[in-house]
């Protein structure tokens, strides 16, 4: 029981992070229909920029949010000029070779300035586990996890309130009532990227206490970031937050009585039932699958 | 069949290739710099599988990065049944070829209910899938630490000390995909794939039974693309499960015909002989000192590619001529919806 209850908590927090991580692909996806590579390359910009900031001016990760938010905001605005909007319009495929460029890019950047070192921040909190009774719960993953909520309430919030949000979530479901209804959808796409990166750079701060950054650490989240993103169903957001709850569960259950080496294995297999069987995920709107073409 | 091969060489562009050809057979009896003869055998290499995958691809619009699942499957299989039963590495590509198609025919007929970036998607879990399980599976693949394969040299084991039949055995493979390619672009079956490539729903209200279409070309495709995998191992000697299976190979597979122009045969073609010797030549200058620095120039020149040449190189040529290009009804098609 108290085996069960470890993986448990274990497999939440972990599946924080994933949400964490997801819910500004799932944004950018749901909204743009563009399959962005370059997504774990922003977290990876975002963890290195955390990690300069403890180092060089010491700065606390969980403080260094306030500023490394506003430049991957900026970043991801800067992109979207650059990369995404001349393609927009152009078949999905190609789309994805562009962020795959913009991320091979990226990756090779990091390794070029910064070399393919481990770095890690040693703040005071690093290693501190929370007990509660016999259970060990860290407290970096809880902040994490925390934030996951969090985050996910305030956006979805955004979401539902805002005239802003009410334009976003009409362009994620449907692009030519939305551009009927007198909704600038380009501009929609440029403030949605932005905010998208924005919000991997809030995961990549609070990541930084507990991973380690190098140049390639993007590429170990972004392809789990997809399967959370489909299992929730593409751009929402209670979605993702659940598929990456979802998701963590099923790496912690599966890697401890299965086998570790096959808990990726088993949630790959997981998001190719979910895409034949049922391709709205979790939460979508029937038939938004196909939206990719529309 | 025959007949369009035939009709090709009425025009000069025929003469070119076929130029082009003799030059490549006689090249290995002219130059004996080992790294040039390896730069052309890349080059014809990447040809010949990125023509693989512009059958379902390219032709059939059916954008798969999966395709190193079915390289890695060929190549596995291979030199799986060699090591433990002794199978001839000839023979041994025939199995990887059957059990690739199987496998390519199983993992497509669900996958092609899939449109756009899913489909895309599910094709890259698979080949991760087939990743992981390669390496999982220690005591029978060896896991991540791979596979030397024992050298024993000769025609029979596909296994050469010398670069000349390496170039030969790609070059005839080469041409098989591109004859296979050509004979498809002219054919009714070819024909049936653009139609379902630019319009789904319409060649479907046609007549044209699409999966039956999609899976046919698939199963062609995979089992190109296993041949592949089998030559890159006999070449290399070595496999192991990251660099078989792994997401960049799929892409390089797909970025071919894309540079050179996708579905047509000659595309893949033009795409590696233009892009092999680039990246090879850029590692080459920048991969010594500077980590990371090609590769960044590499992305960089993807991004652009994807933005200012969408229909590859050929399609520069084609808007010179002047000729209607093919793709674009696609992007229209977006627009308009």
């Amino acid at each position: 029981m108290q085996e069960i209850i470890q993986l448990t908590i274990n497999g939440l927090l972990q599946g924080g992070i994933y949400s964490l991580i997801s819910i500004g692909l799932t944004l950018i996806f749901g909204v743009t229909r563009i399959v962005n590579f370059a997504h774990g390359e922003f977290l990876m910009l975002a963890m290195y920029g955390t990690f300069f900031l403890f180092q060089l001016a010491g700065i606390d990760p969980y403080l260094s949010l306030l500023i490394v938010t506003p430049i991957l905001f900026i970043l991801g605005l800067c992109s979207e000029r650059l990369v995404i909007h001349p393609i927009l319009n152009a078949p999905s495929f190609m789309q994805i070779f562009a962020t795959v460029g913009l991320s091979v890019a990226l990756q090779n950047a990091a390794l070029f300035f910064w070399t393919a070192d481990y770095r890690s921040v040693k703040t005071s909190y690093a290693g501190l586990t929370i007990p509660a009774g016999d259970l060990l719960i860290s407290f970096a993953r809880l902040m994490a996890f925390v934030a996951a909520v969090l985050i996910s309430y305030g956006v979805f919030l955004y979401l539902k309130k805002t005239y802003a949000g009410r334009a976003i979530r009409a362009v994620a479901q449907n692009r030519t009532a939305a551009t009927l209804m007198g909704i600038n959808i380009r501009r929609i796409y440029f403030f949605t990227f932005g905010l998208g990166t924005a919000l991997v750079g809030i995961a990549g701060a609070l990541l930084m206490p507990i991973y380690y950054v190098f140049p390639t650490v993007g590429g170990l989240f972004v392809l789990t970031a997809f399967v959370v993103v489909v299992l929730g169903g593409l751009g929402n957001l209670t979605g993702a937050f659940f598929g990456g709850l979802i998701i963590g569960l099923v790496e912690s259950f599966s890697g401890f009585y299965v086998a570790t080496q096959l808990k990726e294995a088993v949630y790959f297999v997981i998001f190719i039932l979910v895409l034949l069987l049922k391709p709205s995920g979790l939460y979508g709107i029937v038939g938004a699958e196909e939206m990719g073409e529309k | 069949m025959i007949r369009p091969l035939v009709q090709a060489f009425r025009e000069p562009k025929g003469y070119l290739f076929l130029a082009g050809l003799l030059a490549l057979f006689l090249l290995p009896l002219i130059v004996e710099n080992p790294f040039v003869l390896h730069l052309v055998i890349m080059m014809l290499f990447y040809a010949a599988l990125g023509g693989a995958w512009n059958i379902i691809g390219g032709f059939g619009g059916q954008l798969s990065l999966g395709h190193a699942a079915f390289f890695g499957l060929g190549a596995y299989t291979c030199v799986l049944l060699h090591l433990y039963t002794g199978l001839n590495p000839w023979a041994g590509m025939v199995v990887g070829m059957v059990v690739t198609s199987l496998f390519g025919a199983a993992i497509s007929y669900p996958c092609f209910r899939l449109r756009g970036p899913f489909f895309t998607l599910a094709t890259i879990a698979f080949a991760e899938v087939l990743r992981i399980l390669a390496t999982y599976f220690k005591d029978f693949t060896k896991g991540s630490t791979g596979i030397t394969i024992p050298q024993n040299m000769g025609l029979a084991n596909f296994m050469f000390k010398e670069k000349a039949p390496y170039l030969y055995i790609i070059l005839i493979f080469a041409l098989l995909v591109f004859v296979v390619s050509y004979l498809i672009e002219k054919s009714r079956f070819g024909y049936y794939l653009q139609a379902l490539r630019e319009d789904e729903d319409a060649a479907e209200s046609l007549g044209i039974n699409n999966t039956w279409v999609k899976l046919k070309a698939a199963v062609i495709s995979a089992a190109l693309t296993s041949i592949g995998g089998v030559f890159y191992a006999q070449y290399i000697l070595f496999i192991e499960p990251y660099s078989e299976f792994s997401l960049d190979m799929s892409i390089q597979f797909a970025l071919i015909p894309m540079i050179g122009g996708m579905g047509t045969a000659i595309g893949p073609i033009i795409g590696s002989f233009v892009l092999t010797p680039l990246q090879e030549l850029l590692r080459s200058w920048l991969g010594g000192g500077f980590a990371g620095l090609y590769l960044v120039i590499y992305g960089i020149i993807l991004v652009l590619v994807v933005i200012f040449m969408p229909q590859g190189i050929l399609g520069l040529f084609k808007r010179r001529e002047g000729e209607k290009e093919t793709l674009p009804s696609a992007e229209e098609a977006n627009i308009r919806s």
